[in-house]
């Protein structure tokens, strides 16, 4: 965790120096905030959407129109990006959230196809295929003093303040109270309904708070590429979020989403600068780990933290396995 | 009587489309049902099995086999019915081997099977992208079953019909084969109780391997006879997946005659919203799929299943 907040800390200073460039740094942050809000949702509420991409374009678009048509406030438009995401993800949940595993991921697919469509054939909103463009990095002020982040290092800088904020956010979330209901939700749904939990609303609150986060990666997003494009909304790029919190290891980690992240935009990067079917190479490196090891790599790095602490914590742990098994 | 006509050829049209999702929704169900797996990779085979027809059908294919020349001189209405066997072939071939991967998430929880062939479908699209280009192809078609009927004052594309014939006929042969034969009998008896069924000493990792390669040879000629009506794309997958899940919730898992009556049904409401809004006929899957979902998980004719854990 220290050295995630080293190196993006950091990043701006040597990045040019590895021969890459500050926007990918950038990038790579958004997609972290959008991995660790889907974790949220998968590795914590064990419940897999598959068109998240709809809400991460909701909140580009609602960014883009916000900006055009209400206010030149950076922070108003990002607060309407991410009001718009969780309005939206909220009645989707009101559909889905009294289902689980597969038909919960099927209504998820039909709804973020749904978005999809819409916003590609809406194009007097949307500029469906072309994409609502010239979307501005607004000034960020603070009150006291405004600050451009017009050019990429100060634009770094801002997303990774929001990257902070947003983990401050996720990690108070996961570990409250809250957190844990959902997580028992996973483990056992009807036994956390017996205790006396209205698993449907924490189910529904949790999916609206992926979605808002969601929507709030959009909307930087959208600073980040001066526009908002309907591919983002695809089965496609839905996909990618969940390949990369998975191989990350969102099942047994917070962290786990930003190393499937990190990961991705290198293999995309460095990869691709050798050979065009990297996309496919990182597939079945999602199938390899679905297949050999589902909790990723943070759970790799776990299997050797734990073995090297095997020979002290052994006989407790024994008694740990007897009492859960009952 | 206008109105009639107008509304005749949209009908027929879902008629068609209906029958062949039913033909995609059974592989898919044979799958659920002896695997308990959704197969979210059906739709990516059932493309494939379009582009390895178009392979074996044209020389600009990419097929560069000696073998294949024999086969493009050939004529090219046998030509087609060669196809039409090869391709599910070769298609049962690759989902075999998707089988062979997905044998570590038996007994998990099934949403590790839903990861494991939603990476694999989004494998097998970048393959077709990489092999056969991301840009539409089209699969030249015997003439006697191209072309335009005339019935009255009807004017209908004959491949229609065919496609139509066809998907019957594979239906009625599916039935026949899962009712009257011993082999039948036992996917049913692996659907019904897969660990019963191993118990009895049938070698169950052959049966599942079997039904996988079965299930997603009827993809494949689906995805054939499907080629000429929605175009040869790579993501042509998604619109294919979709639909046979919407039949199989909508039928009931488990359910033969719920298949084929739900897909008659999902092609009526996409031919006739086709009709009347294109831009939504496609969109109007999806919402049917939330309203079944919604209001009644378990279908027409089901019975409780794995999707319902």
């Amino acid at each position: 965790m220290l050295v995630a907040f080293a190196i993006f800390g950091t990043l701006p200073f040597w990045i040019s120096e590895i021969g890459l460039y500050p926007y990918l740094g950038a990038e790579v942050l958004i997609f972290c905030i959008y991995a660790l809000g889907y974790n949220v949702l998968l590795g914590y509420g064990g419940l897999p959407s598959f068109g998240h991409g709809a809400y991460f374009g909701i909140g580009a678009y609602a960014f883009g129109l916000a900006q055009f048509n209400l206010s030149s406030s950076l922070w108003l438009c990002l607060v309407a990006a991410i009001l718009a995401a969780a309005f939206f993800g909220a009645i989707v949940s009101l559909f889905i959230s009294h289902r689980r595993g597969i038909y919960f991921a099927l209504m998820t697919i039909a709804f973020g196809q749904m978005f999809f469509f819409i916003a590609s054939k809406w194009t007097s909103v949307t500029k469906g295929e072309d994409g609502l463009l010239n979307i501005l990095r607004l000034p960020a002020d603070f009150g006291f003093a405004a600050y451009p982040i017009q050019r990429n290092i100060p634009f770094y800088w801002f997303v990774f303040g929001c990257f902070v904020v947003t983990i401050i956010v996720l990690w108070r979330v996961v570990n409250s109270p809250f957190g844990k209901v959902v997580q028992a939700i996973k483990q056992n749904e009807a036994r956390t309904a017996f205790l006396g939990y209205n698993v449907v609303l924490y189910k529904a609150a949790v999916f609206t708070l992926s979605c808002a986060v969601a929507g709030f990666a959009g909307a930087l997003f959208a600073m980040a590429q001066g526009g908002a494009f309907v591919q983002v909304m695809n089965l496609q790029w839905s996909g990618v979020v969940v390949l990369m919190v998975l191989i990350g290891g969102g099942f047994v980690s917070f962290w786990g989403p930003v190393l499937g992240v990190v990961l991705y935009f290198v293999a995309r990067d460095l990869l691709g600068v050798y050979t065009d079917t990297w996309q496919l190479w990182f597939g079945l490196l999602f199938m390899l780990v679905v297949m050999f090891k589902p909790e990723g790599l943070a759970g790799i790095w776990q299997g050797i933290v734990y073995r090297k602490q095997k020979p002290r914590s052994s006989a407790s742990l024994h008694l740990l396995v007897m009492l859960r098994g009952r | 009587m206008d109105f009639l006509l107008y509304l005749l050829p949209h009908l027929l049209n879902g008629v068609a489309l209906g029958l062949l999702f039913a033909l995609i929704a059974l592989g898919f169900m044979l799958i659920i049902g002896v695997m308990e797996v959704i197969n979210l990779a059906h739709g990516s085979l059932f493309a494939l099995g379009a582009y390895f027809a178009l392979s074996l059908m044209t020389p600009d294919g990419g097929l560069k086999l000696g073998i294949a020349q024999l086969l493009f001189d050939l004529p090219i209405g046998w030509r087609y019915v060669i196809v039409l066997i090869l391709a599910p072939i070769g298609v049962a071939v690759v989902g075999m081997g998707l089988e062979v991967c997905l044998r570590r998430t038996y007994g998990k929880d099934p949403l590790y099977g839903l990861l494991l062939t939603f990476g694999a479908a989004l494998v097998l699209e970048e393959l077709i992208r990489l092999t056969w280009g991301p840009t539409e192809r089209f699969i030249p078609m015997p003439p006697s079953i191209t072309g335009a009927v005339f019935i009255g004052d009807l004017i209908y594309s004959k491949y229609r019909f065919f496609a139509s014939g066809f998907a019957i006929l594979m239906i009625g042969l599916l039935w026949l084969f899962l009712e009257k034969t011993p082999y039948g009998a036992l996917i049913k008896a692996g659907a019904h109780d897969s660990e019963m069924v191993r118990a009895l000493g049938v070698n169950l990792t052959r049966l599942r391997l079997f039904v996988f390669g079965f299930g997603t040879a009827l993809a494949a000629i689906a995805g054939i006879v499907m080629a000429p009506i929605w175009g040869v794309r790579p993501h042509v997958g998604v619109d294919a997946v979709v639909p046979a899940f919407v039949i199989i919730v909508l039928g009931g898992v488990g359910s033969f005659w719920g298949a084929v009556i739900a897909g008659l049904l999902v092609g009526m409401v996409v031919g006739l919203t086709g009709a009347y809004a294109t831009d939504w006929s496609l969109i109007a899957m999806y919402i049917l799929l939330i309203l079944v979902v919604t209001f009644r998980a378990r279908g027409l004719l089901g019975k409780k299943s794995v999707l319902e854990l």
